[in-house]
């Protein structure tokens, strides 16, 4: 560690205005134009703004527990407990709600509060006992799998089998001048959530433990506070989506979040964001979750058989992170 | 030949006696989550035979032993191949795709005679090696997190899964079948036993050291000589493998084959690895713990069978085993070290 | 006996670019069988290059290296090992997990039935391994991990000789090690020589050199100016840097008397027994002591790292420190001597590290104010020199120097009264060690206290107005100063030892 060598150059301004990690996220767009394109091209009509709406409108759901998914593999986590914190949130919002629109937004309120215990209890288990979160979250999505399935006697309660409130799937599946609420939505939270991870105080501190947690602490960070709020934030988007779908496929159902724990994750890391944690955005988990809903969706305008779509995800994952990750030695 | 006297020993604690006593507690710290183990496997039996003595007013007998086994074995084989990979500071997320892979294979496959059930044994072995092989080749020379890369087959693991067995079907040969399983005597505990026999061998192979330097810090195992990305690349065709053999198992204790039936032993193996004592942090661990931590996952579903449990919370009470157990570990852990 | 004639390891005329940059340039060196000789010169100089080419870590872009007079091309650590180049870094390369048998019979192990390991036959042939090198002090059935470091280094060191080496190389061998583990070292060193070993080695504590080596070979901006029997630390140091230094140190103004900034009594922590201190503005009180004697522990224990008895005021006040956060709002700052993974957040911006602690001040309800917190960094990096280009730099692609000056303009930012210096110059070449010095005895001089800790007693000695001096957890003596003699330094930290 003491040579001259130790010492690199000095890299420019603009390089590092542009570095690798904000170029990932311009490769992202880049690729959901190109996916578009290409979607045109086997099945004219597919790129149209009412097709791109539809994809759109789509990805939301997975950008929405993907941005949580952010949060967590920022600080070198990861949400297991995704998929059944989504499907707990559903089940209880629908179950609140019980079909009346007047009872609508006590539902979401305790939909995302339920997110939010689960999430806490996860940040908890992690920072304070120190259980790994792979283990920790895996053992959550259990637990909220359990009493989502064993409360309501297997999802078969007279309130849980409830169409969604009205309002809600109205604004699920309405426009607001001539674009899906659900998007406006989803844009309001990428606003949100960009400016908490760029221009606040929070934002700079889940950085910084997420490049080193001894470093934070030491430099007076509360790394405990930050890793439970974020797992509490992971389970509050999670309940998010859970609402949002419930309210888009009209009601909740057993399994519903399953697809969910591999989307997310995959936009995040398509997304550019590192797996250990330190360093990415979620504008690339935008473009990540856009690009994997947009695969699919032209493969379904191919008639690719269900299983293709499975392969395809598979390979374009490894593809990519075989492309990010030329180059690049640590890890 | 040696002269001391130039060499001013540094003399500590000199003595003997409380050596030998700290070399023996340190033994016992060094296995301390292996016996933790085994205390559960037994904890988890002793609670079992006593639910089942007040429920049914009789003690379990060789057919519930066997019905234990035989469950066990899938998860048993799926846990000591992530463990292998864990070691490594890995985790093997395509176990669940691998799994439904030969399942459907086996199921599909494995009938028509001795020649050619073994020939398609060897065969879906050889598939999981290969599969392990792919994932090797990802990690170790295409830099990806062993978690991204195991996600990524995973889904192409399943994919093909279904392209085998779009729906549910198939059996294996009923003649197959018994040569592992016997509903009336535990014949089965022979193959754990065997697959303990083989992990205390291997972990004293040149192999097995390496593994665990490898996971210990890989830039120290290079300077110890180790064969990193070779070693790398072992463990997770030995990962693959072990997956392809749950697969098989899997086939022969359910009646048919299912391209999603192997899903949950993803995240169930990597349960049992870790309540059988394996770090999740690499070099630390053992098959045998793995073993263990099969075992009590599928007792623990029998003892909520016992106490009246409704099913539909089985996985609420799974999940919480698996917090509890981990945390408390974890606790009892600082705990000892902030004793020493 | 002249065992001279015919080299054990040479590297001729090496040449190694990293980018732009010359580590080595048109460098020679060599060393015979049955001498020990030191490789001097600054950080930068290329000594850790040219050991990297002889250990076979990298490969030269030109030039030879001969290993017995032949000429080799090392593809690796391994590769030379097997040509009979042993190398101790730096870094220590055990493995932490496995116990000390494991680590030092690795790939040697006793087998039996089938070439199996006898796992239980393990920590006796370790214990003999030991015994048979003078090392009594440490269990070979310990984790690693629970090794303090200078036994972890005791350890790699037998690993190393014990592949009975033709060359040893050492770098930086005794940074670690307690004085009496340097004296056994030292014995070691003399027993292999003897028996005809090749030994090379990096010290930055010219006694050593200057007690060890048969010749000391300098090295300058990657090449060697010279090979020498004696050399006196004047000729060296002018050597190494090609102007004359009339004395290494800067001298500290006496400390006045002012009011006492930190005060502890009673301090008790795990290895820390009833420490009681006070530390004046103005005052910088060095801390001494063999290594591991609870220096570390005090300096944690001060800045809420580890839970602690006894009772503590800082600047008058009564505090109870439970984390880093109440001792950074309390006015302490504690600067570790490992500032990759204890100081800097590598690949964040110089302005991001510096105001890490004062998020608050640069932003307003949570949010912050970019432009505020640029000219909060600029100002700093002015203030310090620091050479950045602009203040969005990683901090990673700083000189070592720089980002020292990054760590402490981070406290100087949060106006941090009381430093902890915990061995901030350790690694550090003597160009920077200088700037270093004077800006500690600037910030003393704008009255903030600083507590200093030390494994160079010559620094000790002349930069601290009294020093601490810790023996197992206690204070043993207490030293006024400046220019108190190295040799009282010394001779407290060892005085119970020689009762022993």
């Amino acid at each position: 560690m003491s040579s001259t060598a130790e010492t690199p150059p000095t890299p420019s301004r603009l390089r590092t205005t542009l570095n690798p990690d904000r170029r990932k996220i311009i490769y992202g767009f880049a690729a959901v134009v190109a996916l578009f394109v290409l979607g045109d091209i086997l099945k004219p009509g597919f790129a149209t703004a009412s097709g791109i709406q539809q994809v759109l409108q789509v990805s939301s759901f997975v950008g929405l527990v993907a941005a949580g998914q952010t949060f967590v593999i920022l600080v070198g986590g990861i949400d297991l407990s995704v998929p059944w914190v989504l499907n707990a949130a559903a089940i209880v919002m629908i179950a609140q709600a019980s079909g009346s629109n007047g009872q609508l937004w006590l539902g979401i309120v305790v939909a995302l509060a339920i997110g939010l215990a689960f999430g806490v209890v996860n940040g908890l288990g992690i920072a304070l006992l120190g259980v790994p979160a792979v283990v920790m979250t895996l053992g959550m999505n259990g637990i909220a799998q359990g009493l989502s399935l064993g409360v309501t006697h297997g999802l078969t309660c007279s309130g849980c089998t409830k169409p969604p409130p009205m309002t809600l799937v109205n604004l699920m599946t309405g426009k607001t001048g001539g674009i899906y609420t659900s998007l406006l939505i989803w844009l309001a939270v990428i606003a949100l959530v960009t400016f908490v991870l760029s221009f606040t105080t929070f934002g700079r501190r889940v950085y910084a433990v997420g490049n080193s947690q001894r470093v934070s602490h030491l430099a007076g960070v509360n790394v405990k506070v930050v890793t439970v709020a974020l797992y509490g934030l992971s389970g509050v988007f999670a309940a998010m989506a859970g609402v949002a779908l419930a309210g888009f496929g009209g009601g909740a159902t057993v399994g519903m979040g399953d697809p969910y724990l591999f989307q997310s994750i995959a936009a995040v890391v398509i997304g550019g964001t590192y797996i250990l944690g330190g360093r990415g955005h979620y504008l690339g988990t935008v473009a990540g979750a856009i690009v994997l809903t947009t695969l699919v969706s032209v493969l379904l305008a191919t008639n690719a058989p269900n299983y293709a779509r499975d392969i395809v995800y598979g390979v374009v994952i490894l593809v990519i992170l075989l492309l990010y990750g030329r180059g690049r030695s640590e890890a | 030949m040696l002269e001391r006297a130039l060499l001013s020993p540094i003399s500590g604690r000199g003595e003997q006696g409380p050596r030998q006593l700290a070399r023996r507690r340190q033994l016992v710290a060094q296995n301390a989550p292996l016996v933790v183990a085994v205390v559960l496997v037994v904890g988890m039996l002793a609670i079992y035979i006593v639910l089942y003595a007040i429920s049914l007013s009789a003690f379990p007998g060789t057919f519930e032993a066997a019905s234990i086994t035989d469950h066990a074995i899938p998860l048993s084989l799926a846990a000591v191949g992530q463990t292998m990979v864990i070691l490594t500071r890995g985790i093997d997320l395509s176990v669940g795709g691998m799994m439904d892979l030969t399942n459907a294979l086996a199921a599909l496959k494995i009938q028509g005679g001795f020649l050619t059930e073994a020939l398609w044994t060897v065969i879906i072995l050889l598939i999981g090696a290969a599969g392990g092989l792919l994932n090797g080749l990802l990690v170790a020379f295409g830099r990806i997190q062993p978690i991204l890369v195991t996600l990524g087959t995973l889904s192409i693991f399943q994919g093909l899964a279904l392209w085998v067995l779009p729906s549910p079907g198939g059996h294996v040969a009923t003649g197959y079948t018994s040569l592992f399983l016997n509903p009336n005597a535990p014949s089965a505990l022979l193959w754990v036993i065997l697959l303990g026999l083989a992990w205390v061998a291997f972990r004293r192979s040149r192999l097995g050291v390496q593994i665990f330097a490898t996971g210990n810090d890989e830039q120290s195992a290079r300077a110890n000589s180790v064969p990193v990305i070779r070693t790398r690349l072992l463990v997770y065709v030995l990962g693959g493998t072990l997956a392809a053999g749950a697969g098989v198992a899997l086939a022969t204790t359910s009646t048919g084959g299912d391209a999603t039936g192997g899903d949950v032993f993803t995240l169930s193996s990597i349960a049992a690895a870790v309540i059988g004592g394996v770090s999740l942090f690499g070099g630390r661990g053992s098959a045998v713990g793995a073993i263990c931590g099969a075992f009590v996952l599928t007792v623990l579903i029998d003892i909520l069978f016992f106490a009246n449990v409704d099913p539909l919370f089985q996985p609420f009470f799974q999940g919480l085993f698996l917090v509890l157990a981990v945390g408390a570990s974890t606790l009892v852990g600082r705990y000892l070290m902030r004793r020493r | 006996m002249s065992e001279r004639d015919g080299t054990a390891v040479k590297g001729a005329e090496l040449h190694k670019a990293y980018g732009g940059v010359l580590a080595l340039d048109d460098a020679t060196f060599s060393a015979a069988p049955g001498e020990v000789h030191a490789l001097v010169g600054e950080n930068g100089a290329g000594k850790s290059t040219m050991i990297k080419s002889l250990a076979g870590v990298i490969r030269p872009d030109r030039g030879r290296v001969l290993i017995g007079g032949e000429e080799v091309r090392l593809r690796s650590p391994q590769d030379a090992l097997r040509r009979g180049v042993a190398t101790v870094f730096q870094e220590l390369t055990l493995l932490d997990r496995m116990t000390v048998a494991e680590n030092l019979m690795f790939g040697r192990e006793p087998r039996g039935v089938g070439r199996l390991i006898r796992r239980r036959d393990l920590p006796a042939a370790a214990e003999k391994v030991l015994t048979e090198h003078g090392v009594d002090s440490v269990d070979p059935g310990e984790l690693v991990e629970n090794l303090p470091l200078h036994q972890q280094q005791l350890v790699e060191i037998v690993r190393a000789v014990i592949q009975q080496p033709k060359v040893l190389i050492l770098d930086e061998p005794t940074s670690a090690l307690a004085r009496r583990e340097v004296e056994w070292l030292f014995g070691l060193v003399r027993r292999l020589r003897d028996e005809g070993t090749c030994v090379v080695f990096t010290s930055h504590r010219w006694s050593e050199v200057t007690d060890l080596a048969d010749r000391i070979t300098v090295f300058r901006n990657g090449t060697d100016v010279g090979t020498h029997d004696e050399l006196s630390e004047e000729d060296a140091v002018s050597l190494m840097t090609r102007r004359e230094v009339s004395t290494a140190y800067s001298q500290p103004e006496q400390g006045p008397e002012r009011a006492v900034v930190l005060q502890a009594e009673d301090l008790a922590a795990p290895g820390l027994h009833g420490v009681a201190l006070a530390l004046h503005a103005g005052e910088i009180l060095g801390i001494g002591g063999l290594e591991g004697q609870g220096q570390q522990e005090l300096f944690h224990a001060l800045f809420g790292l580890t839970p602690t008895t006894g009772q503590l005021e800082v600047r008058g006040k009564a505090k109870h420190l439970r984390s880093p956060r109440d001792a950074i709002r309390a006015g302490i700052a504690f600067i570790p001597q490992d500032r990759k993974s204890e100081g800097l957040l590598l690949s964040m911006a110089v302005r991001e590290n510096l105001t890490l602690p004062i998020l608050g001040q640069v932003a307003a309800a949570g949010v912050l104010r970019p432009s505020t917190e640029r000219t909060t960094a600029e100002g700093m990096i002015e203030q310090l020199h620091i050479d950045a280009r602009w203040p969005g730099q990683p901090v990673g692609t700083l000189s070592g120097g720089n980002q020292q000056k990054v760590l402490l303009g981070r406290w100087l930012l949060a106006d941090s009264q009381i430093l902890l210096l915990y061995d901030v110059t350790r690694g550090v070449d003597v160009a920077t060690k200088q700037d270093l010095y004077s800006l500690i005895i600037e910030l003393a001089g704008e009255g903030r206290g600083i507590l200093f800790y030390s494994s160079d007693t010559d620094e000790l000695a002349h930069l601290c107005h009294r020093v601490l001096v810790l023996r197992e957890g206690q204070i043993a003596q207490e030293l006024d100063g400046p220019g108190i003699p190295t040799e009282d330094i010394i001779g407290a930290a060892f005085k119970e030892e020689t009762h022993a």
